[in-house]
């Protein structure tokens, strides 16, 4: 019998199958993501409903529940981060690296996994708003061209920052103070168009900015501005995880937890 | 286990050419596998001058070492000469300065998935998943071996058995003892038959069971026709290997031959002495290595 080199989309379903089972052994971060934006959904929308009173009630729910989104994915890449960070300091990246699976394999078994959680995070807060607040949804495949999208660069974003930086500590930073401000800066805690001059002039600096104005195109059924939106996240996922695939294909650097 | 002009890996689990179930492939001589990709006169890993820099300093400088097919070669020397980077060189996950490294006749920086699919590699510190179970490193690691199905199962089943982690192969290994976590990690190493075997240091810190069940499984993997690179800074471990042995000093090799050959009382030197003050004998040494 002859023993073929394995085949990639093998060895890419085995990492997968193995990087998933390791996320839900320390399902915390996971739980905390998916439930942290509901309740604040829940406990925020009568604020933002009144806040923009103006506009009616549906703008008030789709600032919220696209704001939610938005700042929760964004802490959410401190799950994509921290599975990577955990290889290198656990000094099992070598190991896989020793195997003859290629590098943009194990990159893709650890990003399918994490893909799964930000789309499954996105859907959920929108089924929430649309379920228990009403949220309209005119055009349900513009909004999923939106949610992928965002997907993709989150991956990107947290892949190379995980890739790139050294220690936990320093993921700490990058996530919590990062996705705040970006989050801001995209207008997720305030409507972009209240935010102060200077901020509004470098909002679109940050990824957040574009993944809420693709929601909020989507959510208003418009294609145009929705596609456009999108391929600027997907150009920020491709930048990203090209800066990711080239670092992990030289080895990462050790981890300063060792 | 054999391999094809391509590198590509002919033995199977289910057609061991080794100790275990052979029913085809059975070896033709000690030390010689049937269908070697580079012939049974020429080595199974052929590294030639390496030379890997660190911050200035030559981690390796012109290290040369070949191993034949089911010779253990026992890579000896102090901390720093050059024994980890070797064997990270050798399995992909540096790149050299200068040099060159084949195994089974491919160059590892031209061919370097196939020549990695034709060693198993176990690296000096422990490093697995602390929440996944020993039998799901195994299953991780036979299946990105290429083994699948019944041919992994079994694979398991015989590296747990030969490890003596049948009691613990559902436990996650970060509840392991040390003992078993070195077995869980060389049993990953182990557990697909592979031409070329890079241990380095797997008994550093190993209880005397651990070492026991590691040796023999090297010494079987040998016979069968493996060639095995085992670095240590235990000597009676190349012995019982009946290993020779290569004395790494400064980045190269500086002597090789049996334990009786090179005595021990030129190993005890050569081990302790420090390289900057013997370099020039050093090199004296590597010339005649």
């Amino acid at each position: 019998m002859t023993l073929t080199l394995p085949d990639a989309g093998l060895r890419v379903t085995t990492l997968a199958r193995h990087n998933t089972m390791l996320m839900l052994r320390e399902p915390g971060a996971v739980i905390s993501r998916l439930v942290q934006p509901l309740v604040l959904i829940t406990l925020m929308r009568p604020l933002y409903v009144a806040a923009l009173a103006r506009d009616g009630v549906q703008a008030g729910t789709s600032q919220v529940v696209t704001g939610m989104l938005v700042m929760f994915s964004l802490l959410a890449l401190s799950v994509v981060g921290t599975g990577i960070l955990t290889e290198r300091s656990w000094r099992t990246w070598d190991r896989l690296r020793a195997t003859p699976a290629r590098a943009g394999e194990l990159l893709a078994a650890k990003a399918l996994p994490a893909f799964a959680l930000l789309i499954l995070l996105q859907a959920e807060v929108i089924a929430f708003g649309a379920g228990v607040f009403g949220l309209h949804i005119p055009d349900p495949a513009l909004l999923v061209v939106a949610m992928t999208a965002w997907a993709f660069a989150l991956l990107g974003i947290g892949t190379a920052l995980g890739a790139t930086l050294r220690s936990q500590s320093e993921l700490n930073v990058a996530y919590d103070i990062g996705g705040l401000l970006f989050s801001a800066l995209g207008g997720a805690l305030i409507p972009a168009a209240e935010l102060p001059g200077w901020a509004r002039a470098i909002a679109p600096v940050s990824p957040g900015y574009w993944a809420m104005e693709a929601l909020r195109s989507a959510l208003r059924g418009q294609a145009g501005p929705t596609v456009r939106d999108a391929a600027v996240l997907v150009a920020v996922a491709a930048a990203a995880g090209t800066v990711a695939a080239w670092r992990m294909s030289r080895g990462l650097p050790r981890s300063r937890l060792l | 286990m054999n391999i094809d002009g391509r590198g590509t890996p002919t033995g199977t689990r289910e057609a061991p050419t080794g100790t275990r179930e052979a029913p085809t492939g059975t070896r033709e001589a000690p030390g010689r596998t049937r269908g070697a990709p580079a012939g049974p006169e020429l080595p199974v890993l052929a590294a030639e001058g390496l030379v890997k820099i660190y911050a200035g300093r030559r981690a390796l400088d012109g290290f040369t070492l070949s191993v034949a097919a089911g010779e253990i070669v026992g890579l000896v020397g102090p901390n720093g000469a050059g024994k980890t980077t070797f064997a990270e060189v050798v399995a992909g996950l540096v790149r050299p300065e200068a040099g060159r490294v084949r195994v089974g006749g491919l160059d590892t920086v031209a061919r370097p998935r196939a020549a990695r699919a034709l060693m198993g590699m176990c690296p000096q510190e422990t490093a697995l998943y602390p929440s996944a179970t020993v039998a799901e490193h195994l299953r991780l690691f036979g299946a990105l071996a290429g083994l699948r199905r019944a041919a992994l199962r079994r694979a398991m089943d015989d590296i747990t058995e030969q490890m003596d982690l049948n009691g613990v192969a559902g436990q996650p290994a970060g509840l392991l003892s040390g003992g078993q976590r070195k077995r869980t990690q060389a049993a990953t190493a182990l557990i697909a038959e592979r031409p070329l075997l890079l241990l380095d240091e797997p008994t550093v810190g190993a209880d005397p069971l651990t070492r026991a069940k590691l040796l023999a499984v090297v010494a079987d993997r040998a016979k069968a026709g493996a060639a095995v690179v085992y670095a240590t800074h235990y000597l009676p471990e190349l012995a019982e290997l009946r290993a020779t042995v290569a004395v790494a000093q400064a980045g190269r090799i500086v002597a090789r031959g049996t334990l009786a050959e090179l005595s021990l009382e030129r190993l005890h030197r050569l081990l302790t002495r420090s390289p900057v003050e013997d370099d020039e004998e050093n090199r004296d040494d590597a010339h005649a290595a």
